[in-house]
């Protein structure tokens, strides 16, 4: 595991390049070259809009759901492993499904409002909408993670401390939002953590979905990174790439466990 | 008893209306790979047609998908077997260890889960490439393990620390040396855990893309890559790859209804435990 990483990084340094062959030690040109790429910081302001909005939605739509559920006092396990469906759903398979929804004229939802007499935008093919279409298709495979671990979560929360609180006369939401949400509050750090990294490296759905279209509207770092690497050749610009993204997440990271340690000894 | 209902039903009712938009897309799907393509895009979108099995038939049969599935078969069953026993055995290693170098440890378990994948596509291909491995099972098996490692570990650790302390002592006093003490009393009493870490393994190795698209030729290719390769371009090909589709949806669907109640606690565990 670490072997490939210090390769990676030793690729870096040079300005390789499959396609012409040149094979050159360059030092940290590689890293200069990205820095004032216009390219680069384009697809990484997408990237973290891409994932501050889908992690955003599915945290918001994942509780609400998992404190419905919770309330719930019958149907729960079907309710639950039916939502769970998408999650498991290969990610290639599911953004073709998703692409038989979003496609322009002929999809799902185009079709339905074409016969109710709305002309729909290309949800594919616009800009602005192709990068709605890429977070809802995150948050489709990805909200139902959050929903069966916030219920897990909330399924934990003291019993004695909830009875106490209903006693004095809490309605469901304040409930949920003085009580639960703070006992939980390690679980949501580690879960919004996981999910941050992962949805950074999301490739399969984008890939399959736009392929970073129309033009490089949704072409988030990592298709940057494949790009550069396999189509364009140039192992080395690729390979920094990839160790710029792994700083910019470690540092996010780093940033978020710092935050919960200073609040509460011990969540980790 | 009539105030309950007031809640629950609005409730249930809401809940149930997310799910069925959450499978919209599953089930169109479905439909779509039973159609003819006429009538797969037809506007206003078509409900009620003759169902076909035509293409499900054409697809795994005539353009010899089956040949991937086995490919499918073979990278992730290696997958998980090479990287359950080591993990296994790393996991239990660790939490025997003292909490303050196991911990140090975990957190560089954790780093690792964060690598943006693409970084390591890149070495894995060229050092396949240099090493001849490109199109053949040990090179994805081989990147696969790596990658799943540290969540392998991760969740089996998780089930050793539950094992108490007073059972291996025991064990040592009875005269068991250290590898008994692994095999015949920590690995019969994680079982549950190890049945949960294969089928987590095996979902990320089937479901595996990226890799799959860089490291593996026409003869190994993996069923992820070659639908992609279908696309949904060609509106002709609509039914057929929608057809693939469901097929490659299909053992994950079944392998999850069958071991569900594992499936659900696992992960709850894992993420809570964390």
């Amino acid at each position: 595991m670490l072997f490939p990483l210090g390769y990676a990084f030793w690729l870096s340094l040079f300005d390789y390049d499959l396609g012409s062959g040149s094979h050159a030690f360059i030092a940290f040109g590689n890293y200069t070259d990205l820095l004032s790429d216009s390219r680069f910081w384009a697809s990484l302001n997408r990237t973290v809009g891409i994932v501050l909005a889908a992690v955003g939605l599915e945290f918001c739509l994942g509780l609400a759901i998992a404190y419905g559920l919770y309330r719930l006092t019958f149907a729960v396990r079907v309710l639950n492993l039916l939502m769970f469906l998408p999650n498991i759903v290969t990610p290639v398979v599911a953004a073709l499904f998703l692409r038989w929804i979003f496609m322009g004229r002929w999809g799902l939802i185009a079709g339905t409002l074409i016969s109710l007499g709305i002309f729909p935008p290309d949800f594919l093919g616009d800009p602005a909408w192709a990068r709605v279409a890429v977070v809802l298709a995150d948050s489709w495979q990805f909200t139902p993670f959050m929903i069966l671990v916030l219920y897990a979560g909330l399924n934990t929360v003291d019993q004695s401390q909830i009875e106490a609180a209903q006693i004095d006369g809490a309605g469901p939401l304040t409930l949920l939002f003085r009580i639960m949400l703070p006992a939980i509050r390690p679980l949501i750090v580690f879960v919004l953590a996981i999910r941050l990294m992962d949805a950074f490296r999301f490739f399969d759905t984008i890939y399959v979905l736009t392929a970073g279209g129309p033009g490089t509207a949704t072409e988030t770092i990592t298709l940057y990174t494949y790009a550069l690497a396999f189509r364009l050749l140039q192992v080395g610009k690729a390979s920094a790439l990839g160790v710029l993204t792994l700083l910019f997440v470690a540092v996010l990271v780093a940033v978020m466990i710092r935050v919960v340690y200073r609040r509460e000894k011990g969540a980790f | 008893m009539h105030r309950r209902w007031f809640t629950q039903m609005p409730l249930f009712l809401a809940l149930a209306g997310f799910t069925a938009i959450n499978l919209t897309p599953i089930i169109w799907g479905f439909l779509i790979s039973l159609k003819q393509p006429v009538d797969a895009f037809a506007v206003p979108p078509k409900l009620i047609f003759t169902p076909t099995l035509e293409f499900h038939y054409q697809v795994w049969v005539e353009k010899a998908f089956w040949h991937f599935l086995i490919n499918s078969a073979i990278i992730s069953v290696s997958t998980v077997i090479v990287s359950v026993s080591v993990g296994t055995m790393a996991a239990y290693g660790l939490s025997r260890l003292s909490n303050r170098t196991s911990r140090g440890l975990l957190f560089g378990l954790l780093a690792m889960r964060m690598f943006p994948h693409i970084l390591l596509a890149i070495p894995f291909f060229l050092l396949a490439k240099t090493l001849g491995l490109i199109n053949t099972y040990p090179a994805m098996v081989l990147a696969l393990v790596a990658v799943n490692q540290p969540f392998t570990i991760w969740l089996m650790r998780g089930f050793f620390v539950d094992v108490p302390h007073e059972l291996y002592e025991a064990a040592e006093i009875d005269g068991c040396n250290a590898w008994q003490v692994f095999a015949r009393v920590a690995l019969p009493v994680v079982r549950p855990g190890l049945w949960v870490t294969a089928l987590f393994s095996l979902l990320l190795a089937y479901n595996e893309f990226l890799f799959a698209l860089v490291l593996t030729g026409p003869d190994t290719k993996t069923l992820p890559v070659a639908i992609a390769e279908y696309g949904g371009e060609d509106i002709n090909y609509w039914s057929l790859s929608a057809a693939a589709a469901i097929g490659i949806m299909l053992p994950i669907v079944l392998f999850m209804m069958a071991l569900q109640r594992h499936l659900v606690r696992g992960l709850a565990l894992g993420a809570v435990k964390g």
